[in-house]
């Protein structure tokens, strides 16, 4: 026969499994497990959705294409906006450190809705029109980013060391702050060097 | 016979008039309005998305109608920077009627998804009535069970065996 304390010991383990099983749902509800690190992706791509094959001599006429893409780690839906913009080598690229965006206008964006663990892959074909070269510099008159044709008026000097017309194509990632109701640069961007030729 | 050509051309105006000259007549203030506007119902659509998403609603259809919104705006941009103002007040359009759809059932999963929570709360309640009652129960129990079990003990008769 069991002794009384024995008895009592079945009594509190029958007592504890009974309290576990009650309180399982409720623990489900009011137990949040903590979340990974919070970031977001900006990445591109080239024609074969690879890390490879990226377009970079450029010519008039000729039609280049790459994929942007955006992925949304931040535990919630965010509303992100893709900014293109143009560059020579001697002008302002964005700071990621201090979360200051290039001064250069904008030519095209993409509006993202994403929500946590989703990703946004778009394709971004461009070519260009009215480039002229000169007495080592060449300057670039249009752009056309998908459907769209957007003046640039930028040029670029020869570059000796480089041998070549280098023009930058900047992708930077900017976050909508519901809050404020106003866009942020959410220090990422990637980076498109382009060497402008006469050849076809 | 002239009255004929006359009432034919008077109806090919008409027609122009009522088709052609109401979108030629987009202006940029106009256009920029309708953008400014798309913009700002887009927005909108957002916050009352992740509103939703907050109590608990699976938005994930709602973002990609969203997607869907943005590229109608960056259409209207793009043909607004172009001086293509009809297209701009057209794109912009089509950007407002789906982020105000976005909006509205927005509203709906977040009420359904209160609900839900509640429901939620609910079961938690449950929960914790459910664990006290149950411990009252075997307290009680146990109590009656060692009565019962002393009792048992007191009337059980020691043997000695010699």
């Amino acid at each position: 026969m069991w002794s009384l304390v024995d008895c009592r010991n079945v009594f509190l383990a029958v007592g504890m499994i009974g309290v576990i099983v009650f309180s399982v749902p409720s623990a489900m509800v009011l137990v949040r497990l903590p979340g990974g690190e919070r970031f977001s992706e900006l990445y591109v791509l080239g024609a074969g959705h690879m890390a490879e094959d990226y377009p970079f001599n450029v010519s008039v006429g000729g039609d280049n294409l790459v994929f942007l893409g955006v992925s949304d780690h931040l535990g919630s839906a965010a509303y992100y906006e893709v900014v293109l913009k143009l560059r020579n080598s001697t002008e302002a690229l964005p700071n990621a450190t201090s979360g200051v965006a290039s001064p250069l206008p904008v030519l095209y964006s993409y509006e993202v809705f994403l929500t946590d663990g989703q990703t946004w892959e778009g394709g971004l074909n461009f070519s260009f029109s009215d480039v002229v070269f000169g007495e080592n510099v060449s300057s670039v008159g249009r752009i056309r980013i998908n459907d769209a044709w957007v003046n640039v008026d930028k040029s670029a000097v020869w570059d000796n060391a480089n041998n070549g017309y280098f023009y930058q194509l900047i992708a930077e990632l900017w976050l909508y702050n519901g809050t404020i109701s106003s866009f942020g640069f959410h220090d990422r961007y990637v980076t498109l060097w382009l060497n402008m030729t006469s050849a076809a | 016979m002239r009255c004929w050509v006359s009432l034919f051309a008077a109806l090919v105006v008409a027609c122009l008039a009522v088709n052609v000259l109401p979108v030629s007549a987009v202006g940029p203030g106009e256009a920029d309005a309708a953008v400014a506007d798309a913009d700002g119902a887009l927005r909108g659509a957002f916050v009352a998305a992740s509103d939703a998403e907050s109590v608990g609603a699976n938005v994930s259809g709602l973002m990609g109608r969203l997607t869907e919104a943005g590229a109608a705006l960056t259409g209207a941009k793009v043909a607004l920077a172009s001086g293509n103002y009809s297209h701009a007040v057209s794109w912009a359009g089509t950007c407002k009627a789906l982020a105000e759809g976005v909006s509205g059932d927005a509203g709906v999963l977040k009420s359904d998804s209160v609900a839900r929570a509640a429901g939620w709360w609910l079961a938690v309640s449950f929960g914790v009535v459910g664990a006290a009652v149950f411990v009252a129960v075997l307290f009680l129990v146990w109590r009656w069970f060692r009565r019962v079990y002393g009792g048992k003990l007191l009337e059980s008769r020691p043997e000695v065996a010699v």
